[in-house]
């Protein structure tokens, strides 16, 4: 029946789907979901979310521009520079995402609308913060307990609740469970202490346990009782107060202080960036930049005060943590931060791999910076040079790099307790790799330091 | 009336059943910590006073 382009995620809810059509990016509302969407425009929940920078804003066009059956209307929502999902989002960004959706559930319950929804996939990184972009998720509230509550709990409380207690990143645990971890696993994940929070035994614990009973007892009629609109916000006030308590501890990972020790090699990390500045003033034409293992976002910054918008990726979560509270702390608009881990980047899931692509089919920038990373790809993870160019070449037509030698200090250490089996891993070695694929536009060496950085331009 | 086959996530009956026993144990928690804040309201004005009006909004929206 449905011949329509759809994106491959966006298949799961009748009240539309979006495709993209000549390069643009559009959402189709199907009439089905037409007394629900002229509610939420026409009551002014709509308006108030948008101007309130908690809903992306969208152009509506009353072209039917698939000439589908099902057609009602059509919107074109804002660009996003890069989609990202919750497993690459840090602690501090999942939770502001939870607490996000908290907050537009209250603003739509006070304009006579509910959420049908609460995945962390109807939230993206837009103008340097987390927000709404799902549309079609309003629907009219009528007094009946909250649909989307255990997606919420499953997709936002529980893997936050694991890291709280663990005290450790596990954001893969959301790649394990892209829907959500079940919630009679998330209670056997958390430790028995976490039942004396009334908040997350409610939540998590009874939760599971009555949801594991229902499964087996004949169906009640519980969905066909009324429930009033205080209770729901009683729900929500206790969901809010369970959230905004979570805290990772401001623990100090391997690399979060590496900036700190890096301006103590007197003036090396200066140098880098007067030269790096000077090269990107030459390059008018680079508007994107991709920061691949950047570190709390010293060079991300960088880039961004030159108004290029800036993805800052890093495989540390406590770095990426700590630059997200400093975009959120400063207001920075321009710089996108992750969690990647570059040798395992975020794969493609989903039905038929296409829910979710891989992180290099969604990034699209003109340039990638990689600076000292390439000793941890090649030594520290033992992948060729080739390969290492091979998926940089794929990304970016641009690519600033920094080439540690062997005899430097941090390269020492990886190779402290391992066999030297990398003769390949000299300035030779790296040009035959790269050069097949780049031509090399500059090369100088870092002052105060053995490395040596070259802007590369793919053939 | 909307249409409930727009109801495409199953929200699974146990999640509508602890909603139900959830909201009815935080009417207690909400209840006792209603009087609680009230009592700590109370006794905070004799300790300082106020610099401004103290038409207090006790709820801190995030």
């Amino acid at each position: 029946m449905n011949q329509l382009p759809n994106h491959p995620a966006s298949y799961r809810d009748p009240s539309g789907f979006i495709y993209t059509h000549q390069g643009v990016l559009y959402r189709q509302v199907n009439k089905l979901y037409k007394e629900n969407f002229e509610l939420f425009i026409n009551s002014g929940c709509y308006q108030k979310l948008a101007d309130d920078g908690l809903l992306i804003k969208h152009e509506q066009h009353d072209t039917n521009i698939l000439n589908s059956e099902d057609w009602f209307t059509t919107l074109q929502p804002e660009k996003l520079n890069l989609v990202s999902y919750a497993y690459e989002w840090s602690f501090d960004m999942l939770k502001d995402a939870a607490l996000l959706t908290l907050q537009v559930l209250k603003r739509a319950l006070q304009f006579g609308l509910i959420l049908k929804d609460a995945t962390p996939y109807n939230i993206q990184w837009h103008n340097g913060q987390l927000m709404f972009i799902d549309t079609l998720s309003f629907e009219q509230y009528e007094e009946k307990p909250w649909i989307a509550y255990r997606q919420f709990c499953e997709c936002f409380v529980a893997p936050l609740l694991i890291m709280y207690y663990t005290k450790r990143p596990l954001q893969q645990l959301m790649l394990a469970w892209p829907d959500g971890i079940p919630l009679d696993i998330a209670a056997t994940m958390l430790p028995r202490k976490s039942r004396f929070s009334i908040h997350t035994y409610l939540h998590i614990h009874l939760h599971a346990k009555v949801s594991a009973k229902q499964k087996t007892a004949s169906q009640g009629d519980s969905n066909k009782e009324v429930f009033a609109k205080s209770k729901l916000e009683r729900l929500i006030n206790s969901l809010e107060i369970l959230v905004n308590k979570l805290q990772i501890p401001d623990l100090e990972s391997t690399w979060s202080h590496y900036y700190r020790e890096a301006s103590q090699r007197d003036g090396y990390l200066e140098a880098k960036k007067d030269i790096i500045n000077d090269w990107l003033s030459k390059l008018p034409e680079v508007k994107t930049v991709a920061d691949l293992g950047a570190n709390e976002g010293e060079f991300s910054k960088l880039a961004a005060a030159k108004n290029i918008n800036t993805i800052a990726a890093d495989f540390d979560a406590y770095c990426i943590n700590n630059l997200y509270r400093h975009i959120k702390k400063n207001g920075v608009k321009n710089i996108q931060p992750l969690i990647l881990d570059l040798s395992q980047p975020s794969p493609a899931n989903g039905l038929n791999y296409a829910e979710r692509s891989t992180f290099s089919q969604r990034l699209q920038v003109d340039m990638i910076f990689a600076f000292a990373v390439i000793h941890h790809l090649a030594i520290g993870k033992n992948i060729p040079l080739e390969k290492i160019a091979d998926f940089f070449g794929g990304i970016a037509p641009y690519l600033l790099i920094e080439f540690v030698p062997k005899q430097d200090p941090k390269t020492q250490i990886l190779l402290q307790h391992k066999k030297d089996i990398y003769p390949h891993y000299t300035e030779a070695g790296f040009l035959s790799a790269f050069e097949p694929l780049y031509n090399v536009e500059q090369k100088t060496i870092v002052p105060h330091s053995d490395r040596i950085l070259f802007l590369l331009k793919r053939k | 009336m909307i249409a409930s086959y727009l109801l495409y996530l199953d929200p699974g009956s146990g999640s509508y059943l602890v909603q139900i026993l959830a909201a009815a144990a935080l009417g207690v928690v909400f209840f006792f910590r209603n009087i609680k804040l009230y009592i700590m309201a109370f006794f905070s004005r004799f300790k300082k006073k106020p610099k401004n009006d103290s038409t207090t909004t006790s709820n801190t929206n995030s």
